[in-house]
């Protein structure tokens, strides 16, 4: 037996399962060929390390996750299945296609918010410009006359709000306070300045005094 | 003083992934396929049940990485469930059938993980020099377990990927040699003689790490 020949069979030989006279073909190889034996021995050691390792047991939330993404699978094998039903008529197909094609595109919920919020700007801008959509004329889009409407309303809005502003109770409390400080005598509002400059005065022989004293 | 009696656990823990691997198993599996085709939903949760543990354990011991074998294995029944349709077309065990598909993905992910490991190869070697000083205790007796499995994950990385899938089918899977020669679309002569070679190779590695063998 050579080299070559010993390595085809030296797994079924591992194995158990070699006949008689080719094992002892095998055995008296091995004895005669270190480099064979050496093999060999390796081989059977690393298959009866294995015999002792465990198997490898996968996590149980694996069963939980594989099927929670299992109908994803399942879909993508029913698209590529053929589907299986009637043509349908050209009036449907039409119909379909303008539905789905247009209609839905158009549907969808950004498109929709979109048009809503500059219907509502424009609404608001034509309100505060004085401009009514129910009669609007030609006319009414007149740059100037758009500008005058913005500019009479803008100035009325500010009249308005300085109305409100004076007479807020808050205000003409404060208004008055304000005007009663300022029509008081001078010579009052200037005392508490003096009254300081004599304390002052006062303090420095008293500092003397003690200078005095050491 | 009076004692509490503690009852005894009534339940333990079981895993949901049975054991198979039996002559009834083959003819099983042929008849669970046949429940999905035909469109029953339970079918698929059996079908899954029955071979997770298999998938698992071929990428686990491929790739050394549990989060990387998860998603593995997600992905083989992701695929299972989309070609099921092509198994039936074509003869053979669906076991043989399975396993290909997985040993597909593995090479597939192997592949674009080249560049990863590339970089990661360096710190590999520092730390089994460090292994290497560190494991003088455990040359004596014989190891087991999960030292023995962790052991097994750092030396069959050594292997190439040829290797390495032909040891994982036989000595972990328990493949007959014509399945694996199915698997791998090689002879079976080619299966052996790379057995061969990754046993001898696991064997230097495995003394690398001062495991006698």
């Amino acid at each position: 037996m050579t080299c070559a020949e010993l390595e085809i069979l030296l797994a079924d030989y591992v194995d158990g399962t070699l006949h008689a006279g080719e094992r002892a073909a095998l055995e008296s190889h091995l004895e005669a060929c270190p480099a064979c034996k050496q093999l060999a021995d390796e081989v059977q050691g690393v298959t009866a390390f294995l015999e002792r390792v465990p198997e490898a047991e996968p996590p149980a939330e694996l069963l939980t996750r594989i099927m929670h993404h299992a109908p994803l699978g399942r879909k993508g094998a029913a698209a590529e299945a053929p589907p299986v039903y009637a043509k349908p008529s050209w009036a449907k197909r039409a119909w379909s296609g303008m539905w789905g094609g247009f209609v839905q595109g158009w549907l969808q919920p950004r498109y929709v918010m979109g048009m809503a919020m500059t219907i509502l700007s424009f609404s608001m801008l034509a309100r505060f410009a004085h401009i009514e959509p129910r009669q609007l004329r030609a006319s009414d889009l007149d740059p100037v006359k758009v500008w005058q409407g913005i500019d009479d309303h803008s100035h009325r809005v500010y009249d308005r709000a300085m109305k409100y502003y004076d007479n807020l109770r808050l205000v003409i409390e404060i208004q008055s306070r304000l005007r009663e400080w300022t029509d008081q005598d001078p010579s009052q509002a200037g005392a508490p300045g003096q009254a300081t400059r004599a304390n002052g005065a006062a303090a420095q022989p008293a500092a003397s005094e003690r200078g005095s004293q050491r | 003083m009076a004692t509490v009696a503690i009852p005894a656990a009534k339940w333990s823990w079981q895993s949901p992934y049975p054991q198979v691997r039996t002559s009834t198993s083959l003819d099983a599996d042929l008849e669970l396929v046949e429940r999905c085709l035909s469109g029953q939903e339970a079918a698929w949760e059996d079908l899954v049940r029955v071979h997770t543990r298999r998938v698992y354990s071929i990428c686990y011991r491929f790739t050394n990485s549990d989060s990387e074998a998860q998603d593995l294995t997600q992905e083989v029944f992701l695929r299972v469930f989309k070609n099921l349709k092509s198994f039936r077309a074509g003869e053979g065990l669906f076991i043989v059938w399975l396993t290909r598909l997985a040993r597909n993905l593995l090479i597939d992910h192997y592949r674009r993980t080249r560049l990863d490991r590339a970089t990661e190869s360096i710190e590999d070697h520092v730390a089994t020099l460090e292994e290497s000083t560190a494991s003088i205790a455990r040359t004596e007796g014989m190891v087991a377990g999960r030292e023995a499995s962790e052991l097994l994950q750092a030396a069959l990385q050594k292997l190439s990927p040829e290797l390495r899938e032909t040891v994982i089918l036989r000595d972990l899977e328990e493949l007959e040699y014509r399945e694996i020669a199915q698997v791998l679309n090689v002879p079976e002569g080619t299966v052996k003689s790379r057995l061969n070679r990754g046993r001898s190779e696991l064997a230097k590695a495995l003394r690398r790490q001062k495991i006698r063998i």
